[in-house]
């Protein structure tokens, strides 16, 4: 059975200082597998919070997300982390890695957390770092890794436990376009290759030039969505 | 073997986490030099227990410090040897004079008097038999060798004790005290030296040798009967020895300081090793936050703090117990009185690692803010 992932009438608002912003309204949305998904859109329309409330990291006012099955809104605390434990990957803006550990390390410690055997873990890193292209620079530390490499170091620690989900929230743009685009094609490549359903949140153009899904929002709402926007118009006027 | 993730950013930023091991060694040496001084000092009030190898001392009733003891009547002795299990029995003097050197100079001593015979159980630690058999000579004493100086005197020449000729026939170790000076006399010598001592039906201590020393308990109990605890009392020397030093360190109010000053290293520590914890957690929150997004459980994380503070404690305890061992050395050499026992190595071991870990534990508050939700903004 291929992953799914759907949301419906989600709703999420915060209160700050007694000023109520509503982050998302009434959104509905279901993810294809084996695709690269794109939610795009302005500063603060609600990306982030959704891909949030998409992946169990927090919780919706009022709607439901269902992944693989599981009504997230059902599980608690410790359950929502067992799900993301065994089935999310993620990829932010900032690359968060361990400054102490080389890129091996970054990697293998999420399947330790899994409770993957040392040595299968350790293979197992290294097959993810040469997926992204950087088997020869495993044993380096963060602080001898360019930005492009630190983020495919990132990308391989959130692939490496085969997830059915992954998510990315503005993973190219700390990265110059020569990076992001090696980026945006790594997770494309992942999303066709491995069946999983791969959500990225950018407003990168050339991340939307690559898509194969993008999704279109605008305060809150989703705005448009359009399937394939791959075809060269749309790359020239994404330019 | 695992990542070790906690071990790992500790060696990496290990200029971060220096000022936490250098404030839980330091907390850890002030709490063992001074609690090994204080001993030693304190201690020093015991020395004529401590120094001596009976197994059991009696001495007048309700004696506080062994430096404090009265004079019991002699004829305890009989008594005391009826219990076969006795092997030997001796008397040790304990009075008081006033020191004047062949150079000038006024000191006021203590004066001890042990049984001069070679296997004489008095002072038996610091005192060996060749030098023991120099007292057989009337009016002739021994000094410790840090004692020289202060008494202004060397072996060989002559001195004043209450008015009596002295000469100083050799000297002993181990036998300084803090504050005093320990005089050591044959027991005729010391009878003639302090009016006091002199009456022969009187001692200030039984000292008593045992066949077997692990019988020690069963013949005090068998010898303190209701009706002899008004005329002497009987203690093991470790006994005599710890009330010794307990006396002393209430009354002279050394012990409080000792505790006040003890908390205030703790406190101390704790504060600086728990900021520094809290440092190094928030430098890495982003980090433990993409952790938490990818499902690592929260208590997870907080062995991670946890950990880092068990090594923080342990490294800061070695370096601790490292200074400690030098200064042990020093006051060794200058004949200071230190006393580094297993036991305040222990007590400050304990507390050292307390404070680390109540500082990790502090620390993990921080950890609140590793909240993934927070990396997508
Ligand atoms: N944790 C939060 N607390 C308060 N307001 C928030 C929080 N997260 C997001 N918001 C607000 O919700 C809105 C949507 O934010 P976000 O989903 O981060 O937008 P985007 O990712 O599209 O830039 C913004 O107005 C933002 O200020
Ligand atoms: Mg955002």
């Amino acid at each position: 059975m291929p992953p799914s992932l759907s949301v419906s009438a989600l709703s999420k608002s915060y209160v700050v200082q007694g000023i109520r912003t509503q982050a998302l309204s009434d959104v509905s949305l279901s993810v294809d597998p084996g695709a690269l998904s794109l939610i795009s859109g302005p500063s603060g329309c609600g990306k982030s919070t959704l891909l949030s409330l998409m992946s169990g990291l927090s919780r919706p006012d009022r709607g439901a997300v269902h992944a693989l099955g599981i009504g997230l809104g059902t599980l608690d605390d410790a359950a929502r982390d067992a799900f993301r434990l065994a089935h999310c990957g993620f990829v932010f803006q900032g690359f968060n890695l361990f400054p102490a550990l080389d890129a091996c390390e970054q990697v293998q410690l999420v399947l330790d957390y899994q409770g993957v055997p040392d040595g299968e873990a350790r293979r197992r890193a290294r097959e993810a770092l040469e997926l992204v292209g950087l088997g020869r620079r495993s044993h380096l530390r963060p602080a001898e890794l360019s930005g492009g490499e630190k983020q495919r170091v990132a990308i391989a620690r959130a692939i490496v436990k085969q997830p059915r989900l992954l998510f990315a929230d503005e993973p190219t743009s700390a990265l110059d376009s020569v990076n992001g685009a090696v980026v945006t094609t790594l997770l494309r490549d992942i999303a066709h290759r491995s069946g999983a359903i791969v959500v990225c949140v950018s407003h990168d153009p050339r991340l939307i030039a690559r898509a194969d899904r993008v999704i279109e929002m605008e305060d809150g709402r989703l705005l448009r969505d359009s399937r394939d926007p791959c075809s060269p118009r749309r790359l020239e006027t994404s330019r | 073997m695992a990542v070790a993730l906690a071990r790992k950013s500790l060696l990496h930023d290990w200029r971060r986490f220096l000022p936490a091991i250098m404030s839980v060694g330091f907390s850890g040496v002030l709490i063992i030099v001074q609690g090994a001084l204080l001993l030693g000092i304190v201690g020093s009030n015991a020395l004529p227990v401590t120094q001596s190898r009976a197994d059991l001392w009696i001495g007048f009733p309700g004696t506080q410090s062994a430096d404090l003891g009265r004079s019991i009547d002699a004829g305890v002795s009989a008594e005391l040897l009826v219990d076969p299990r006795i092997r030997r029995i001796e008397p040790l003097l304990m009075g008081a004079g006033d020191w004047r050197g062949s150079r000038g100079g006024g000191v006021s001593v203590t004066l001890i008097g042990i049984d001069a015979r070679p296997d004489a159980l008095g002072l038996a630690r610091s005192v060996p038999p060749a030098v023991r058999a120099l007292l057989e000579e009337p009016a002739t004493i021994l000094v410790d060798d840090g004692d020289l100086d202060k008494l202004a005197t060397a072996i060989g020449e002559a001195a004043e004790i209450n008015g009596h000729r002295v000469r100083v026939v050799g000297t002993m170790q181990g036998m300084r005290a803090m504050g005093g000076v320990n005089i050591v006399a044959s027991l005729a010598t010391a009878r003639t030296l302090d009016r006091s001592l002199a009456a022969p039906d009187s001692v200030t201590y039984y000292l008593a040798g045992l066949w077997a020393s692990d019988q020690a308990r069963a013949v005090r109990a068998r010898l303190s009967k209701p009706d002899t605890r008004s005329r002497f009392e009987i203690w093991t020397a470790a006994d005599l020895a710890g009330r010794s030093v307990r006396y002393w360190l209430l009354e002279s109010g050394a012990g409080i300081g000792f505790v006040f000053a003890t908390a205030i290293a703790l406190l101390v520590g704790t504060l600086i090793t728990s900021q520094t914890l809290m440092a190094a957690v928030a430098a890495s929150t982003p980090q433990y936050a993409t952790l938490r997004a990818i499902g690592v459980a929260f208590p997870k994380l907080r062995l991670i703090v946890v950990e880092q503070a068990g090594w923080v404690g342990a490294i800061g305890l070695a370096l601790g117990l490292t200074g400690s061992l030098l200064a042990a050395g020093l006051a060794r050499l200058n004949g200071i009185p230190f006393a580094l026992g297993p036991g305040i190595m222990a007590l400050s071991g304990a507390l050292v690692l307390a404070v680390a870990l109540l500082a990790g534990v502090l620390a993990l508050r921080r950890l609140r803010h590793a909240d993934p939700a927070a990396l997508l903004r």
